[in-house]
């Protein structure tokens, strides 16, 4: 996660999730302090995905601090222009080859990063390796192992 | 506290749980999944406190987050691509395993919906308010729902790698490329990254620096 002063690059989808989430946690945060806890449990407009949250108060107002410094300090990930987007940038789709095995990349910021799911940060050594690259570059990360990706296509969406 | 007995003694079993990562690799002897949780507690700790953390949360939260696996067990992303030939056994454990969105997605549910029944089966008779504190820490830890969780889980990795990195000290035919490509594909906090550019230093460069 980027450091408070840093900005958060977010897809405009992953935006919209966290003012979303915003919104709901707030709602969550008045409830409590009018005392209505027992009735969190069965109100129907609030989302069950919150549920942790709900429970747990010095949880809620820590994830609703974050949100707020995230929120005023996002920058939305701008496709760019066609003649651009032959070139690594953040929201692209990069598909790679690697010790001889294919795989594809979204590089997104910090906060949208999940590995697990191949989506990478801008700020992991690989994603700020790869940027600013074009298909057919061989990139290579240093480090004691070499790692060396072949890029194969980019796309954005 | 009877019960407070019986989740100590169920938990007890991760300090006799070898962790599957080194156990496919014939790791002799390897480290314990309770092993694991104590060092990655004080790198947390240690680290986290640098980085200005809530340092109470970090220690709870690196103390908990393999609870899951006293009955769900270690799941490795090789367990189901790890062929019975121990040639090709071999070969697949060279390289860090690559999954289609599709079948990243469902190996991810199927073991997020393993560790969660194991983890509210493991707590279920524990005090509601810790029970909470402990599922709440982990839902943290797992979707990265603050800074803490994004950092913890990070910090997992790192412990990972460093005994993988031991393990490689001692033998050379460990494949230690594997954790290296996840690290530099996961781990972007600053203060981690320099963690690792001292790792790499002291294991790898060692001989060129004397």
């Amino acid at each position: 996660m980027a450091n408070q002063t840093e900005k958060f690059y977010l897809t405009k989808e992953g935006l919209k999730k966290l003012k979303e989430e915003y919104q709901e946690l707030q709602k969550i945060a008045q409830i409590k302090v009018r005392e209505q806890i027992p009735e969190i449990f069965h109100s129907e407009e609030l989302n069950p995905e919150y549920l942790a949250y709900q429970e747990d108060n010095e949880l809620l107002q820590s994830r609703l601090a974050d949100l707020k410094n995230i929120l005023t300090n996002a920058e939305i990930i701008k496709t760019p222009k066609k003649e651009k987007q032959n070139i690594v940038n953040l929201g692209a789709k990069v598909l790679v080859e690697t010790d001889g095995q294919k795989t594809e990349f979204e590089i997104l910021g910090s906060l949208e990063a999940n590995p697990s799911l191949s989506k990478i940060s801008n700020e992991s050594p690989v994603g700020n390796a790869l940027l600013g690259h074009k298909v057919g570059d061989m990139v290579t990360v240093q480090s004691a192992i070499k790692m060396t990706y072949k890029i194969l296509k980019i796309n954005y969406k | 506290m009877n019960e407070l007995i019986n989740f100590l003694i169920e938990i007890g079993k991760l300090k006799k749980i070898k962790r599957k990562g080194w156990i496919i690799r014939k790791v002799k002897n390897p480290e314990t999944i309770a092993d694991h949780s104590f060092r990655i507690a004080i790198l947390a700790w240690f680290l986290g406190k640098e980085k200005r953390f809530d340092t109470k949360k970090i220690l709870k939260m690196a103390l908990i987050h393999d609870l899951c696996e006293v009955y769900a067990g270690d799941i490795t992303p090789y367990d189901k691509i790890l062929p019975k030939d121990k040639k090709q056994q071999k070969k697949v454990l060279k390289k860090w395993p690559r999954f289609s969105k599709s079948e990243d997605i469902e190996r991810l549910l199927e073991k997020h919906k393993k560790e969660w029944k194991s983890l509210v089966r493991l707590t279920s008779k524990l005090p509601s308010e810790t029970r909470e504190e402990i599922i709440n820490l982990w839902l943290d830890y797992e979707e990265c729902l603050t800074k803490e969780g994004h950092f913890v889980r990070q910090v997992d990795k790192i412990e990972n790698l460093l005994q993988a990195l031991e393990y490689w000290k001692k033998d050379k035919k460990f494949p230690i490329k594997p954790w290296w490509v996840e690290i530099k594909e996961t781990i972007d906090d600053p203060l981690l990254l320099q963690f690792i550019d001292t790792l790499d230093k002291k294991f790898h460069q060692k001989k060129k620096s004397k």
